[in-house]
């Protein structure tokens, strides 16, 4: 017989948790579901109840048209190109008499096709303009695969479902827009209170106003 | 069967009697199946209906625990081990090509001689007793169980004792590879050269 | 004429719970595996808590085409979810409900007949197994056959010892001897007989032989349409018959603390559902042990603790004699 000798067995036992009542562990278990099913469970019944879905839901991406400019970034980024825009150019009269006629990119296509689509979300990173935006709407099923590339009626309807957005965590940091309106109001308001301190000590006023300039 | 139902009148068989003999039929022609049958599996479920058919016979014969038992023994156990090693085995679906030997005559022969001596001894032993199916229930498990340990204790023992050794010879057959290794390794490499 | 009628009566009740009580448990399966995993199960089917799911669920499988695989014994494979069924509604004939004769059949030997007829169904499962030319039938087959070889013995003793306890191998004979201190006194044998059944019945946490991440379904693989939801029936039907048959053996039936008499039938109902509950829990709660585990369990640990319990019947059988 070369049953593995019996010193063997000691070293291994210590790294063992010391052993509860024989099954105990066995109980544990059972207690465990039984404890659930007296709970209520989480289900949501999706077709009877809408589902409570977060603002920054990545369900369908709309298409604020009028802030379009067919520049092209989204559909150039696009990883799976994914997105279809035509556009043609149009000439603008001058503003004023005798003025420069300008011209202009007029979109005239922009669909997107989300059997491709991976919604990675790029295009909406990208497009300088605030054109896209992410939309929490997720019933858009098809029973052909060439129905789900929308045209730009479709996106520019599903702007409507766009909800604003989220209010910032309490402790996050002040948006970058905010911040720096304030700091220019800040700057502002310190130069008119310097301003206003300024005239009654002539020399210093002047060493001040040099400084600051 | 019918010399002892010739002196009760053999010419006006009751529904039991009738019964008794078209099971009987029935079983004779499963086990035949079963020797015949050139499907391996084939002819473990057959033996499941001549098993089976043994069983009712039991149970006509007001044998109730006998019958049971049969049951779980034969089909529930017997037949059960009989499939799983066939399925070990390489039996395909369909007929088994080497299911018979060159031997059938000589089995046909031995198992009529068997059958035949059988049948003479249980005939002469029994030919005069009379089961009386209406009468108090004679294979009842307490029937059954006083006359086996108040007149069949020594057979019973003696079996078990047989079953004992039999299980031990078991253990050590299925031990039998370890220990070879451990003394071919220990005491004669070459012998175990010679078994590897 | 009147014996007659009143048997043809009596199968039929029985044949009605038959097709009515597997539904009802495979209901009460999908609810409350669904609960004790957080879920709701079937809501739709039925308008109410998706109580007509199972019925949904037949119409389905009545649908089905019945495929039969090329290369299967087709004979077998079509006999194979009959002799899976029947066994379980043999046996319910002889489960006694209530006193004074209120079962199917009252028979001499219930205990070995029991045991007996429940042993053959397992043969359905085999033949399945092999006659479906699928490997992981095959080795379905092979590990149904090896679980029942392992587990029948411990079941047998553990029923055993409630009959020498009785005296008897009649289920009504065993109920009729039945004192509510039988339930401590037999208890490891009802442990070990419940655990063995489910094992038999290939229940989780014993379900190697259906284990679906290994072996697909076992010996069932093959099968769809009717003869499937048939396996599945004889699946339901033997947990109705394993719950009612621990609840007569070791939990003394239609024995209460009340209402002896009139609401026996209650009380065996109510322990067999509450068995019902437990096959479930256990299937929710346990996972699947492997097949080296499952015949150690047996062979280690139940056959052991059941002639324990066959000692411990014998001593204090003859003490109080």
């Amino acid at each position: 017989m070369s049953l593995p000798s019996p010193d063997h067995h000691p070293s291994t036992a210590p790294s063992r948790r010391p052993r509860a009542f024989p099954g105990s562990g066995l109980a544990k278990g059972l207690a465990v579901t039984l404890r659930t099913m007296t709970r209520k469970s989480v289900t949501a019944q999706y077709p009877d109840a809408q589902p409570d879905l977060p603002p920054r839901t990545r369900g369908v991406i709309g298409l604020f048209e009028e802030n379009c400019t067919v520049c092209m970034l989204c559909a150039r980024e696009c990883p799976d190109w994914c997105i279809y825009i035509d556009s043609h150019k149009e000439t603008v009269p001058p503003a004023a008499p005798g003025g420069r006629e300008r011209s202009r990119n007029v979109l005239d296509r922009f669909a997107i096709d989300f059997a491709l689509c991976m919604y990675c979300g790029i295009c909406i990173e990208v497009c300088p303009f605030d054109a896209l935006f992410w939309s929490p709407e997720f019933e858009y099923a098809e029973t052909d695969i060439r129905e789900l590339t929308h045209e730009r009626d479709k996106l520019r309807e599903w702007m409507w479902t766009v909800p604003e957005p989220p209010a910032l965590d309490p402790a996050a940091e002040e948006p970058k827009e905010i911040a720096a309106a304030q700091k220019a109001a800040d700057k502002l308001a310190a130069q008119q209170a310097a301003a206003a301190a300024a005239p009654p000590p002539a020399d210093n006023a002047a060493d001040t106003t040099g400084e600051e300039t | 069967m019918t010399l002892a139902a010739a002196s009760h009148g053999f010419l006006s068989p009751t529904g039991v009697e009738i019964a008794f003999v078209l099971v009987g039929i029935a079983t004779l022609g499963a086990a035949l199946q079963t020797v015949t049958s050139r499907q391996l599996v084939h002819a473990a479920l057959w033996l499941v209906v001549a098993l089976g058919g043994v069983a009712v016979e039991y149970l006509l014969l007001t044998a109730e625990f006998i019958a049971w038992v049969q049951v779980l023994i034969y089909v529930g156990s017997v037949v059960v081990l009989l499939l799983f090693g066939l399925m070990l085995t390489k039996a395909p679906i369909g007929p088994s090509p080497d299911a018979d030997s060159g031997n059938r005559w000589a089995a046909l022969t031995v198992a009529g001689a068997s059958a035949a001596a059988l049948v003479w001894v249980v005939v002469d032993a029994f030919r005069a007793t009379w089961i009386d199916l209406d009468g108090t229930v004679q294979g009842s498990a307490e029937v059954s169980g006083r006359s086996l340990f108040r007149f069949w204790v020594l057979p019973f023992e003696a079996l078990s004792v047989l079953l004992l050794a039999a299980l031990v010879g078991a253990i050590v057959l299925s031990r039998r590879g370890g220990d070879a290794k451990g003394a071919a390794e220990t005491s004669a490499p070459a012998a175990g050269e010679e078994r590897h | 004429m009147s014996d007659t009628l009143a048997l043809v009566l009596r199968l039929l009740a029985v044949f009605v719970v038959f097709l009515v009580f597997p539904l009802v448990i495979g209901q009460t399966e999908h609810k409350v595996m669904a609960h004790m995993q957080g879920r709701l199960g079937p809501m739709y089917a039925g308008g109410f808590h998706g109580w007509a799911q199972l019925v949904a669920d037949g119409v389905k499988f009545a649908q089905k085409e019945d495929v039969v695989p090329n290369g299967a014994d087709r004979r077998i494979f079509q006999l194979a979810p009959a002799v899976a069924l029947l066994p379980y509604l043999l046996v319910m004939v002889a489960v006694p409900v209530g006193p004074h004769n209120a079962v199917g059949q009252a028979l001499d030997a219930g205990v070995f007949f029991v045991l007996a007829v429940m042993g053959v169904g397992v043969l359905g499962s085999l033949m399945a197994g092999w006659a479906s030319a699928n490997k992981f039938s095959l080795l379905g087959g092979l590990r149904t056959a090896a679980q029942l070889l392992a587990y029948e013995l411990p079941m047998l003793l553990a029923a055993a010892s409630v009959a020498m306890a009785a005296g008897t191998l009649s289920l009504p004979g065993i109920l009729d001897a039945f004192h509510w201190w039988w339930v401590p006194w037999q208890l490891i044998g009802g442990v070990v007989f419940f655990t063995a059944g489910l094992a038999e019945l290939q229940r989780p946490p014993f379900d190697m032989p259906v284990a679906d991440s290994e072996i697909i379904f076992g010996a069932y693989t093959e099968y769809t349409g009717l003869r499937f939801a048939l396996f599945l029936l004889a699946e339901y039907a033997g947990i109705v018959v394993l719950s009612a048959l621990t609840a007569v053996l070791f939990l003394g039936g239609w024995h209460g603390p009340f209402g002896a008499d009139g609401l026996g039938w209650l009380w065996t109902l109510v322990k067999t559902v509450a068995l019902c509950f437990v096959v479930i829990w256990l299937r929710v709660t346990y996972p699947r042990l492997r097949e080296d585990q499952l015949q150690k369990l047996a062979w280690t640990v139940l056959i052991p603790l059941a002639l324990a319990q066959i000692a411990l019947t014998g001593v204090i059988k003859v003490v109080i004699s």
